[in-house]
């Protein structure tokens, strides 16, 4: 039978839940792009990204109780999910060693920098990506958090703290002391160059 | 507003939702009058640039479609599994049932015959067991009913039915098995503690239950052998 897609994502979820497929397959296929990128951005690691994602879909297909509409819609629910894979990746994180395999730009995240300038600009947009995804990842994860879900994600603070479960005043501070950091390292990249090249 | 709270609020005081007039006002004042808050929200300005060219190189990101492939196939593998399981789980109640009704059925047919062969012999059901104990001979203790019935006119009785053959039978003291020719069964009811008095074993603690017994009753009207029917 075809779904209609415009279906709303409780309904969806309850046929999956009865063994529907393709209705879970259309909630994966409306809910996976924005749960990677989150995934990607706090992570900086598309395995990492990939199975944070299948993880939360998981938790879903296995457990689809889990999700109660009166409290909020289910996007919001899957962002809670993985923030939970996210941060638990994170305090494994230094424990572990990346065997991650560059990409063919050098960028070795998963991200792919997309551009199509001059070589020479091309090359100078990369390195400045490079330092920002870098001073982003460096961040605290309760900083990163605040900075991926309001400058990256574009939510408003309110939606942003609903998404991390604390009140607006905490997420606008973690915003505030996140931006201070990553200005400070953003402004460190810049001046490491300029070194570099005035030493020579 | 003072330095403290530009940067704390007025960094971002136009995306703010959460922020009054009256405060996003102050801070665009106070940007304008503090050199040093007007630098750094430059600066900030141009970190934001640099965050939103990053936030495009990934806006268009997507899971491999490698996931969806391997979440489908969980997905079949979980439901196959929970139907297959569903299945088991009711074919376990039906046979649960069935047997159950079998059991009722059975209990019930029993009973039925139970009530049947108690209101057969209506004489042992009338009387108490205290005035049933003098049918037989001097060998017997006391027999509840002389509702036994000869073989050749059992059915004209209707009543018990002593079973014909002639195995299974204790011989009692004195007599012989080729002395049986002409004797004929007698189903009697009686207490067990009465089998004493053919010098067969009884416990004391159920002497007092109520059995029946086929006796061998020779022609001088004198049990020769016993035997319980089954």
């Amino acid at each position: 039978m075809r779904i209609a897609e415009q279906e709303r994502d409780d309904v969806l979820l309850r046929r999956a839940a009865k063994g529907d497929e393709e209705a879970f397959t259309l909630l994966y296929r409306r809910h996976q792009a924005a749960m990677y990128r989150f995934a990607l951005r706090m992570t900086g690691n598309a395995w990492a990204a990939e199975e944070i994602v299948q993880d939360v879909f998981m938790t879903l297909m296995r457990d689809p109780k889990k999700y109660d509409a009166t409290r909020g819609a289910l996007g919001a629910f899957l962002y809670g999910v993985a923030r939970n894979r996210v941060m638990k990746h994170l305090e494994r994180l230094p424990r572990e060693i990346s065997l991650e395999v560059k990409n063919e730009d050098g960028t070795g995240s998963g991200i792919v920098l997309r551009d199509a300038s001059t070589p020479a600009m091309l090359m100078e947009k990369r390195e400045r990506r490079k330092l920002v995804r870098a001073a982003v990842l460096e961040l605290p994860a309760e900083f990163r958090e605040a900075v991926v879900l309001c400058e990256l994600e574009e939510m408003s603070y309110e939606e942003a703290a609903q998404m991390a479960g604390c009140p607006i005043g905490t997420i606008r501070s973690r915003l505030h002391r996140g931006r201070a950091l990553l200005m400070a390292k953003l402004e460190m990249f810049r001046d490491v160059p300029r070194r570099a090249s005035a030493g020579r | 507003m003072t330095c403290e709270e530009f940067e704390a609020i007025g960094l971002d005081a136009e995306r703010d939702a959460s922020l009054s007039d009256v405060e996003r006002v102050a801070a665009r004042e106070h940007a304008s009058t503090c050199s040093r808050c007007a630098a750094l929200q430059d600066s900030w300005q141009r970190a934001g640039v640099e965050l939103r060219a990053f936030a495009e190189d990934t806006a268009m990101a997507q899971a491999p479609a490698r996931v969806e492939m391997r979440l489908r196939q969980e997905f079949r593998t979980q439901h196959v599994t929970l139907k297959a399981r569903r299945a088991a789980v009711v074919a376990a109640w039906a046979l649960a049932a069935a047997a159950v009704l079998a059991g009722a059925v059975s209990w019930r047919n029993w009973r039925k015959e139970e009530t049947a062969n108690h209101l057969a012999s209506p004489q042992s059901a009338a009387k108490p067991p205290a005035n049933r104990s003098n049918v037989m001979t001097n060998h017997e203790g006391p027999v509840q009913s002389a509702a036994a019935v000869r073989q050749s006119d059992a059915a004209e009785a209707g009543t018990l039915m002593a079973d014909n053959e002639m195995s299974g039978f204790t011989f009692l003291p004195g007599a012989f098995a080729a002395d049986t020719g002409d004797a004929e069964i007698l189903r009697v009811r009686m207490q067990r503690g009465a089998l004493g008095a053919f010098g067969l074993p009884v416990s004391e603690e159920r002497a007092g239950d109520w059995i029946q017994v086929d006796l061998l009753v020779g022609n001088d009207g004198l049990p020769e052998a016993v035997r319980l029917p089954r």
